[in-house]
């Protein structure tokens, strides 16, 4: 991660330099002014979520969901505690229905659950982000509604293509990760 | 369909709630509170990111890159006007979007190129936004292979999608 955010931008630096050195200084300040923007909108979103997460906990809803699920959360990430097993079902569940920002906060909190402390990556952790970075998704809401505002005559044709070309992937990376990460006897 | 089927959920979970006998309200604030520190530890890891992304934009260096790949991706299928989507898509959501934006308009929401471009947009995620935000709260520096198996995965789901687009 480090390695290619410094090879990004070294390289951009160098070439920028070259062409247009006067936009460097406006273009790294607009981002970091786009970084808190967004920032400040999604504390909105993720209040909002966080908020009904605890409803749900709070009256036992969320452990329900990841009783029905644990079966195959444990299989595909191994044995960990209660509460990290909620937190993955959850994320993965508000991923389906379309709800990306209000995955990511359970997400994190699984990361947090899994984590053991050590440096490097274990299996259930890369496993988790590479579930999320494909991207599994069921109605590609924004996407639709984008295709509809740019005067499409069937703005949700791509639905099918769309669940075929998350779904795959998905599969594919877990199956990598497997192969590349044997599940611990315990652990 | 999305439309109805969210707020039923949440209406399902505060009437599951009242029944349960819990101050759903209370329980909403407790859960609330807690977005304002998880922002705040988020946002340096949010503007490093945004810094390089607009900074590799901005250089054209994303252009030259699309220009490089563009002839292998238009041998398995994939037209070359989406490989800049492809490119970018993985660092950033808004800037993916700005593209596709883009697309619709120069070539029309039900062309191949449009077609393709939405699928791809709507099947990946933001790769390294998402691994650099939820490894941000552990102790782990070494990611291993999460990034090289992630991109794959992304790689096969551009192609995927340019081939399912043949058929709509």
């Amino acid at each position: 991660m480090s390695k290619i955010w410094l090879f990004m931008i070294v390289l951009s630096l160098i070439v920028t330099a070259i062409f247009m050195p006067s936009t460097i200084i406006s273009t790294m300040m607009n981002a970091a002014k786009m970084g808190v923007t967004m920032s400040i909108e999604f504390i909105g979103i993720y209040a909002v979520w966080m908020g009904f997460m605890q409803v749900m906990d709070d009256c036992k809803l969320s452990h329900k969901l990841s009783d029905i699920l644990s079966k195959p959360v444990q299989y595909i990430f191994g044995k960990t505690d209660k509460e990290t097993e909620k937190n993955i079902c959850l994320n993965i569940a508000s991923n389906i229905i379309g709800l990306g920002s209000a995955a990511t906060p359970y997400g994190i909190q699984a990361m947090k659950g899994l984590d053991k402390g050590e440096k490097k990556a274990n299996r259930a952790m890369i496993m988790l982000v590479v579930i999320n970075s494909t991207g599994i998704q069921l109605l590609p809401t924004t996407v639709i509604g984008m295709r509809a505002l740019a005067g499409s005559v069937n703005p949700s044709c791509i639905l099918w293509p769309t669940i075929v070309a998350t779904f795959v992937p998905t599969i594919l990376g877990m199956i990598l990760v497997s192969l590349f990460y044997r599940r611990k006897r315990h652990g | 369909m999305v439309d109805i089927v969210i707020p039923m959920l949440i209406a399902f979970v505060l009437i599951y709630a009242m029944i349960k006998k819990v101050d759903a309200y209370s329980s909403f604030v407790k859960g609330a509170k807690g977005a304002l520190p998880l922002m705040a530890s988020l946002l340096p890891f949010i503007i490093a990111m945004f810094v390089a992304v607009e900074l590799f934009r901005n250089s054209g260096l994303s252009k030259y890159l699309c220009e490089f790949i563009a002839p292998i991706f238009k041998c398995v299928g994939v037209p070359s006007q989406v490989c800049e989507l492809i490119l970018i898509r993985p660092f950033s959501s808004n800037a993916g979007y700005v593209l596709l934006r883009e697309i619709f308009s120069q070539y029309g929401a039900d062309s191949y190129i449009g077609k393709c471009a939405s699928v791809i947009m709507g099947s990946s995620d933001t790769i390294f936004y998402v691994s650099s935000i939820y490894f941000a709260s552990t102790n782990v520096k070494k990611t291993l292979l999460t990034i090289p198996i992630a991109l794959v995965c992304n790689v096969v789901c551009a192609l995927l999608a340019c081939f399912c687009c043949r058929f709509i």
